[in-house]
């Protein structure tokens, strides 16, 4: 009978992880061992199958124990494995210094005897004696993953004598020298390509890199990181270097520098370091190169200082190591930035910590600050605009004055006005809101961002003239008001004034009638405190006019304005109510002359009501559902009257298209 | 000018926001049809004019009264502004401004 031909490769294919591959193997060995299992379990056997070159230990699995036992399975025994599992018991050795870092248990569940009785084929290397010394065990060319034999349940039994080990659960040790490497077998064939554990080349087996936590771990991102992790590595980009700075404590004198780091995912965090590990890092470290930082420990963030998107920092030590990579120039961004638009800035709370990015428009010198310390400092303001119609005023402080600061003002007085990205600045609300630099603070000068590049076209096509609120000054009555503009009909379509509070407005109309009926009534003349009762007085049979109020009469009275006026724009007409100071601004006269013009039926009187017809206003309105009797009517108060005035309301124009035509 | 009770300035477009109410426009007569007369409002459509003031062809007018539909001006008071009285450019509209202020006020 021809020797029925073994899988070649196959002990380390299927050490290696390959269940399906179906090995013919051939057995060299089997002993039986005694079991400490329950009753009746009989006793396990443990064999040694080759493929012909190289050998392994093998555990039959109970149910295979019965061909061993009936020796239908012996020694020279060609077989099929058709069920198989490889444990791999690394994990459990864990303090064992000479004992490499793969054990691999192979058990067989299922196989096939193709023939039972066969010479030894091929040359196979078996194991030493079992319960070779440890230090036979080390040898000086490679260690393989030596498979353990055991597993289980019979650990208990086989206690060989193990390598200098002390304290070991499981009996491998003794075999972890089986397998007596041949020179075609190289440690590296063993490279696990499943398992996370590394295998360490050869110069640290006897140090074990397990113990020594030496291993070079593989690179996380950022995001992940956490106290709790084991070794980590990660790589990523200085994108922020901080100075370093002496601090004087309890403990003595100190140095603390950090600096930002922010990887291919987008995560950032901030690595620290102290006192002699800020000289060896502070040179090592640039802004803008790509690092591979590990082994640091990782602590809860200082959101004080650090505000950075993540909730640990990392804190280098002794043993952290930086290294640089030369060549990963684009995978990881340059920066990141999660920019906040103006107006949104506007509703920020104070010292929150913003990016905000927009058109630098104008750029106030420097100028020296005391502080509270007694030094002192520059700082410069600037005002940047953006397409939500909104400007800021940032501020710099120190160092920015007269790097960027400088370099700004230069390109806005050439007319070139820069885009500018501000990195972590802090919204101030001082007056009205403004955002200042910090010393974590970064600014970028026409950075290459889509957001700068959209700005950019924006500005250049139109953004340019059109008019912006800030939000820094103290409001003029109109910005703080929110000024919003309505037609006519969106008065009634809008469904204003139908809330608790009434709505303000602004609209732009024409005056195409007054009710000339009644448009002004008769006010009481007195004074309380420093303003006028003006509640409306009835004549008496005296002749006199009595204000219920006041309880007085008055010989004289006084006339208000209460005028109503029909106005029209391109949408609609609405009526509205004017007193007395939009009255007299639409009219031109008071309103007692306009009276005696009617009473004296004086040709003035129909004049000043034409003149006051079809001019075009911006009329501030007051818009408020009142009930009347049963009914309920939104009725319109004309708080404001202001003549357009054509330039600005240009502006207001060309910014509205700009706004309607940069949302596409 | 009538002040008694209001009427709202239109051009054609916007005749159809008030119809049945109190309007006021500026028309060039381009028809006399003896009763009514078409005349081009100052966006350039058509309107007519119940009127039987007699106005001629090519002078403009001004008409003050009801909207019967979107395209028909029962007119109370006509005025006739003559032909001087500005330029109806196509569909943009009469120049009124300078012209109008100096006739009525």
């Amino acid at each position: 009978m021809a020797a029925a031909k073994l899988t070649p490769n196959a002990v380390t294919a299927t050490l290696a992880g390959d269940t399906n591959l179906k090995p013919v193997v051939q057995v060299v060995d089997l002993r039986s061992i005694a079991v400490n299992g329950p009753p009746g379990a009989g006793p396990r056997f443990r064999a040694i199958i080759s493929d012909g070159v190289a050998t392994t230990q093998a555990l039959f699995a109970a149910q295979l124990c019965d061909l061993a036992r009936s020796g239908l399975v012996r020694r020279g025994a060609i077989v099929q494995l058709l069920d198989y599992i490889v444990n791999d018991l690394s994990r459990l050795v864990t303090k064992l210094s000479s004992i490499c870092s793969g054990f691999k248990a192979m058990v067989i569940l299922n196989m096939e005897v193709l023939v039972p009785e066969c010479e030894i084929i091929g040359n196979p290397v078996l194991p030493p004696e079992s319960g070779a010394s440890n230090s036979s065990s080390v040898r000086a060319n490679q260690f393989n993953g030596a498979p353990a034999s055991t597993a289980g349940s019979t650990l208990s039994t086989v206690t060989r004598p193990t390598d200098n080990a002390p304290v070991i659960q499981r009996s491998m040790p003794g075999n972890s020298s089986n397998m007596v490497p041949r020179p075609s077998y190289n440690a590296q064939v063993f490279q696990p390509t499943v398992q996370p554990s590394y295998r360490p080349a050869p110069n640290y087996r006897n140090h074990g890199t397990i113990m020594k936590n030496d291993a070079p771990a593989r690179i996380i991102p950022i995001s992940v990181l956490n106290p709790y992790q084991g070794r980590w590595a990660i790589k990523a980009r200085v994108t922020a270097k901080g100075e370093i700075r002496r601090y004087h404590n309890a403990k003595g004198d100190g140095k603390v520098f950090s600096f930002d780091l922010l990887d291919f995912d987008g995560g950032e965090i901030r690595a620290t370091c102290f006192n002699a590990l800020v000289d060896r890092f502070y040179e090592a470290v640039e802004v803008g190169k790509v690092y591979v930082v590990s082994k640091g420990s990782l602590k809860a963030a200082k959101k004080d200082y650090n505000h950075l998107n993540n909730e640990w920092e990392i804190f280098l030590e002794s043993q952290s190591t930086i290294e640089l990579c030369p060549d990963e120039n684009s995978s990881i961004p340059a920066q990141r930035f999660s920019f906040t638009s103006i107006d949104k800035i506007e509703d920020s709370e104070n010292n929150a910590i913003v990016d905000v990015i927009g058109v630098v428009t104008s750029v106030n010198p420097s100028t020296t600050i005391q502080r509270k310390n007694g030094m002192e400092t520059q700082k410069r303001t600037i005002t940047l605009k953006d397409m939500s119609g909104r400007s800021v005023e940032v501020t710099m402080w120190g160092d920015f004055c007269n790097r960027e600061g400088l370099q700004l003002q230069e390109m806005v007085e050439c007319g070139a006005f820069p885009v500018l990205a501000v990195k972590a600045g802090r919204v101030n609300d001082y007056s009205g809101k403004s955002v200042g630099t910090i010393s974590s603070s970064q600014l970028l000068i026409n950075p290459d961002l889509a957001e700068a590049h959209s700005l950019r076209q924006w500005f250049d096509c139109g953004g340019r003239d059109a008019s912006t609120q800030s939000i820094s000054r103290d409001f003029t009555p109109a910005a703080s008001r929110n000024e919003i503009r309505k037609t006519v009909a969106q008065i009634k379509d809008d469904g204003l004034g139908m809330g608790d509070k009434p709505d303000w407005v602004t609209v732009k109309a024409t005056v195409i009638f007054f009710k000339t009926d009644s448009f002004c009534y008769t006010a009481c003349p007195n004074m309380i405190g420093d303003r006028q009762c003006n509640k409306k007085v009835t004549k008496s049979d005296s002749g006199n006019w009595l204000c219920d109020k006041c309880n007085q009469e008055f010989p004289e009275c006084d006339y208000r304005y209460l005028l109503q006026l029909l106005i029209q724009d391109h949408s609609g007409t609405a009526w509205a109510t004017a007193f007395q100071e939009p009255g007299q601004e639409l009219l031109g006269c008071s309103a007692r002359e306009l009276y005696m013009f009617k009473e004296n039926e004086d040709p003035r009187y129909t004049d000043v009501l034409l003149q006051g017809l079809h001019r075009e206003y911006l009329l501030r309105l007051k818009v408020k559902e009142e009930t009347y009797g049963d009914e309920r009517r939104v009725k319109n108060t004309v708080a404001k009257v202001d003549r357009v005035d054509p330039s600005a309301e240009s502006k207001f124009l060309l910014d509205h298209i700009s706004r309607l035509t940069g949302s596409y | 000018m009538d002040t008694s009770s209001p009427a709202a300035l239109v051009n054609a477009q916007i005749l159809n926001m008030f119809v049945g109410r109190r309007v006021r426009t500026v028309v060039q007569v381009q028809r006399n049809e003896g009763g009514f007369l078409v005349g081009q409002s100052t966006d350039g459509h058509q309107l007519t004019i119940k009127s039987s003031v007699d106005v001629p062809v090519s002078h403009f007018m001004e008409v003050y009264g009801i909207a019967e539909n979107s395209q028909t001006i029962r007119a109370e008071v006509c005025t006739d502004f003559g032909p001087d009285f500005g330029e109806i450019l196509c569909a943009y509209g009469v120049c009124l401004c300078p012209f109008y202020h100096s006739t009525v006020n």
